[in-house]
């Protein structure tokens, strides 16, 4: 470590000790799960920020050090020792990046402090009823008036749209030109009377998205990210980013039932139900857990690679990697118990669980993406295979075919 | 033993890569898997010299005296290349002399090994072909002080072309190691017809055969337990290599091959499987390499890293080498095309050591279930 890394290292533990202080750490691992974040956590991330260690890699006149990645690790590093959140937004705030990459200096000079320190509420308007896998197919509008826009249309699958303050939006600015030509990416405020959520009931009985339904709402002309009709390309880097996430974990059992030991859950639940002699069972069980650690290799590999600077194929594979061992965790639960997982309700967490993660393993095999659109990100990206043609590719969209 | 640098490593892979591209092309290996011996003895002598059959010999017996991690380096190219060469049955005899521990034998066995000169196998399974301490397949019978053999092993990897045999054999004091000559009296090596033809295995008959018993520093499974985990190491790399090949050079069919106006890697149908295929690759690779490092590192508990290798290397290669063929059509139904080599030496791997259901039962029994 050379010297200048010493002295920052040293410099961020002084910081952490003076200000990571007990009570902060027990109220923010107290803090309840939902979509608005805390007061104390607020003032946690107020403190990072003012101590310049929420985004290090960024310049100085947005809140950063101007960084290399090797010293900014070092500083993710001694926040990891102690557990204390809140740096590392550079690498991992999605909002916050994107508005950087593409917003203009009104926009950043709004919002971007207040995005670092979880002070706005956001949430994605990307899908549309008419355009999932096809996500350029959108139909949604913005038509400039003046010195705003006027956005109409309909949005799905909108993660915490009813106490969002802003929505990344995707609209259709020019109907003349290719489908990918005329689509623009704005900072959409949520709350105003053009807009109105509605909760959507999920195969799982959960309702964790929202359909969006917006009528002549109100976007200022600031609010756009980057150049009119630029927007397919700005949406491309956001997406990348959310799509790697989702290979690295997933939501677990919903009932809370706590397993006894650090086994796995699989075993331990075939221990349970007393059949964990079964042969056949063992195989499959012990491929399903095989899937798991393998994704778990394939992610370590490509982070090694990552460190030395040569990019690395096993990471496009983590998402596909992930659907297969949820659905296949699942069928086994299912497997192991048998008639019973034919029943529902608290009297039967077990089954419960099966259920829940037969039907919630689809958040990842369709959500961000479905395995079918990720098999052919990695066969044309990273294979190298050719595209499919698109017949909707050169023509206005105005006459593209729709359902 | 000696653990390279990541770019020494490189180094060494590069090295075997570029002879292996020379020596070990697929004309080369189409002629050599018609010959008896089923490798080419001018090629083992270059990569005698190379330090790649003495890989894991100690230097101080003329060897590299590298490890596990070098070993699998070395074998996803030998994989790759579909080498026809008695490597595997070096690395599990070598491996079974070091861990019983014998140094009189050591001395004077290893250094001809790595020189290239004797070429050893190890005999450990009877027709069960189950690689396990019940699969034993050979008695030891004690008279007059000395040692005979009587049984027949079975699936010995280039049994056919062994100077020296390492038996597992079962006497009235429990499994013991033996050594002796393949020509000594007694013994009767008979090829096998394999499906694959670029590997080469014999039933090895004993009847009556004196062999001298080798001293064991450790129950005598435990060393041939070690001796096969190295093999699966192994196995695994070439496994590995060898999916990663069959990928490779499918991919780059469905770029070229045009059907319907346009080429074939363009329609989702091959597309997808290929996506597949890349999963099952890199997982391998990922697989054979964490069940190296763990070896290498000393751990105390390499059972789940070197059964989950075994079994997901198997598999992978196993489907890339058969999706394979499925992808290209008919073109690969054919003889002249590679890719039914590298389907058989897919199939055939995955039944030596040990079963895929084997080793899942194994990575299971690994994890405490």
């Amino acid at each position: 470590m050379s010297t200048t890394d010493e002295v920052l290292r040293d410099e961020v533990q002084t910081w952490l000790s003076e200000n990571w202080r007990p009570e902060i750490a027990e109220a923010l691992a107290n803090e309840p799960y939902n979509w608005e974040t805390s007061p104390e956590r607020k003032a946690w991330l107020s403190l990072v920020l003012e101590g310049r260690w929420s985004v290090p890699r960024w310049p100085q006149e947005w809140y950063g050090r101007g960084l290399e990645d090797k010293q900014a690790k070092i500083i993710e590093r001694e926040f990891a020792r102690v557990r204390a959140p809140g740096t590392g937004q550079d690498r991992m705030n999605l909002w916050a990046n994107t508005l950087l990459t593409g917003g203009t200096q009104g926009l950043k000079e709004q919002l971007i402090s207040r995005l670092l320190t979880n002070d706005v509420n956001m949430c994605l308007l990307y899908s549309e009823p008419g355009a999932g896998s096809d996500l350029a197919g959108i139909r949604t509008r913005a038509d400039r008036q003046g010195d705003h826009y006027v956005v109409n249309g309909q949005k799905v699958w909108t993660s915490g749209a009813a106490v969002a303050d802003f929505g990344m939006l995707i609209a259709r600015t020019d109907w003349d030109v290719p489908k990918h030509k005329g689509i623009s990416f704005f900072f959409c405020p949520m709350k105003q009377p053009g807009i109105e959520v509605r909760p959507l009931r999920q195969i799982t009985n959960e309702s964790h998205f929202n359909e969006v339904f917006i009528t002549d709402a109100i976007v200022p002309a600031e609010n756009l990210l980057g150049p009119l009709n630029s927007g397919w390309q700005v949406l491309n880097t956001a997406l990348a980013y959310e799509r790697s996430s989702m290979g690295e974990g997933a939501r677990g059992p919903r009932s809370g039932v706590k397993e006894a030991s650090n086994e796995e859950p699989l075993v331990a639940l075939a221990r349970e139900a007393g059949r964990l002699e079964e042969p056949a069972l063992r195989q499959d069980i012990a491929q399903a857990i095989a899937y798991k650690k393998l994704n778990a290799l394939n992610a370590a590999r490509g982070k090694a690679d990552l460190k030395q600077g040569t990019s690395s194929a096993v990471m496009s594979l983590g998402k596909l990697a992930m659907s297969r061992i949820l659905h296949e965790e699942a069928r086994i639960r299912t497997e192991i118990l048998g008639a019973q997982s034919l029943l529902e309700g608290e009297d039967y967490p077990r089954a419960e669980d099966a259920n829940f993660l037969s039907l919630n393993a689809y958040f990842t095999s369709i959500g961000g993406g479905t395995d079918q659109i990720q098999r052919n990100i990695i066969g044309e990206r990273v294979l190298g295979l050719p595209k499919e043609p698109e017949v909707d590719k050169t023509i206005p969209f105005r006459d593209v075919r729709t359902s | 033993m000696n653990t390279l640098s990541g770019e020494e490593r490189a180094a060494l892979r590069d090295s075997v890569h570029r002879l292996l591209q020379d020596q070990s092309s697929e004309a080369a290996v189409r002629a050599v898997m018609e010959t008896d011996s089923g490798y080419d003895p001018a090629l083992w002598q270059r990569l005698a010299e190379m330090g790649v059959v003495g890989l894991i010999i100690d230097e101080a017996h003329g060897g590299s005296g590298v490890g596990p991690m070098e070993l699998e380096a070395v074998m996803e190219e030998a994989g790759a290349a579909l080498l026809c060469a008695p490597l595997l049955a070096t690395v599990v005899a070598v491996k079974l002399l070091q861990a019983l521990g014998d140094e009189a034998a050591t001395e004077r066995l290893l250094p001809a090994i790595a020189s290239g000169e004797t070429i050893a196998t190890a005999v450990l399974t009877g027709d069960a072909g189950s690689w396990t301490e019940e699969g034993v397949g050979i008695t030891a019978n004690q008279s007059n002080g000395q040692y005979q053999l009587e049984g027949r092993g079975n699936y010995v990897l280039h049994g056919q072309n062994a100077d020296l045999l390492i038996v597992i054999a079962r006497s009235g004091e429990g499994l013991g190691a033996y050594l002796l000559e393949s020509g000594a009296q007694g013994v009767s090596v008979g090829a096998l017809p394999t499906f694959d033809h670029t590997q080469r295995l014999a039933a090895v008959t004993f009847s009556g055969a004196v062999a001298e018993p080798l001293n064991s520093k450790m129950p005598v499974w435990e060393a041939v337990r070690a001796a096969m985990d190295l093999g699966l190491v192994a196995l695994a790399g070439e496994q590995a290599g060898g999916a990663q090949r069959v990928l490779d050079f499918t991919v780059e069919y469905a770029k070229t091959r045009i059907q319907f106006g346009r080429q074939i890697g363009s329609f989702q149908a091959i597309k997808h499987m290929a996506a597949d295929l890349l999963l099952e690759t890199e997982s391998a690779v990922s697989a054979a390499r964490n069940a190296a490092e763990r070896l290498a590192g000393g751990a105390e508990k390499t059972d789940e890293a070197i059964s989950l290798a075994a079994f997901a290397c198997a598999d992978a290669f196993v489907k890339t080498a058969a999706d394979g063929v499925q992808m290209h059509g008919g073109i690969a139904f054919t003889w002249e095309h590679p890719a039914h080599l590298y389907l058989k030496r897919a199939r055939a791997d995955a039944q030596l050591l040990g079963t895929p259901a084997y080793h899942r039962e194994r990575y299971l029994q690994a994890l405490g279930a």
